[in-house]
């Protein structure tokens, strides 16, 4: 139990080691996750199971959409430009 | 129920306030809003942790050269991260480069998105002061 512990502590005190490759912008997928679930549960004026998940869901693809229109066209802007 | 006076109203809103900020989700709990409660702070205390995972707890640099946005950012996920800070003083767990990065987007926007939960608590607070009962 006590290991256990110090373990789950050493995993806060040692940064995980990655560096800026394409597969490191998936770590905005759970911040995508977390600002749509807090945005809904402060707006939706009853919280059920269902409904909340729909509302969030919803939220979180309109941002990951978006986010992917404004890559590909900052993408095509460059391409342009530089040719 | 009879409406509160008005000082009372204020010190309920500042109790609901400080409430938020010390733990996410409280000042909705005290509302009875407890589903509002858990999700907040499930999804607070969750975005926070991932953020010190992925950078370590010197992600948290209060007397470093962090903005003082981000600083004040993190501040906002509840007190405790003062505590984190005097941990974390004089480079005690060095960070850089991208983990850095992360880590510090991760604990400032659960400290943002806390703020929201902390202005709407107070909201929320504010609007029921206000309803006249069987109005």
């Amino acid at each position: 139990m006590f290991l256990k512990a110090i373990f789950i502590i050493a995993t806060f005190i040692e940064p995980e080691k990655f560096g800026a490759n394409p597969q490191s912008m998936l770590w905005l997928l759970p911040l995508v996750a977390a600002i749509a679930i807090i945005y809904k549960a402060t707006k939706l004026p009853v919280i059920k199971a269902g409904n909340f998940i729909k509302e969030a869901a919803i939220l979180f693809g309109s941002i990951v959409i978006f986010i992917v229109i404004a890559a590909l066209t900052l993408h095509a802007l460059a391409w342009l430009i530089s040719g | 129920m009879a409406p509160l006076s008005k000082e009372k109203q204020t010190l309920f809103l500042l109790v609901v306030g400080l409430l938020a900020w010390l733990v996410p989700g409280a000042g909705h709990f005290v509302l009875r809003q407890q589903k509002r409660s858990m999700i907040i702070f499930a999804t607070i205390v969750l975005t926070f942790c991932i953020g010190i995972y992925i950078g370590s707890i010197g992600v948290i640099d209060l007397y470093g050269s962090t903005p003082w946005y981000v600083v004040g950012a993190q501040v906002m996920n509840t007190p405790m991260v003062l505590v984190l800070g005097r941990l974390t003083a004089g480079e005690a767990y060095p960070v850089f480069g991208w983990p850095n990065e992360i880590g510090q987007i991760y604990t400032s926007t659960a400290g943002l998105l806390n703020l929201l939960c902390i202005v709407n608590a107070v909201y929320m607070a504010h609007l029921r002061g206000i309803k006249v009962p069987g109005g």
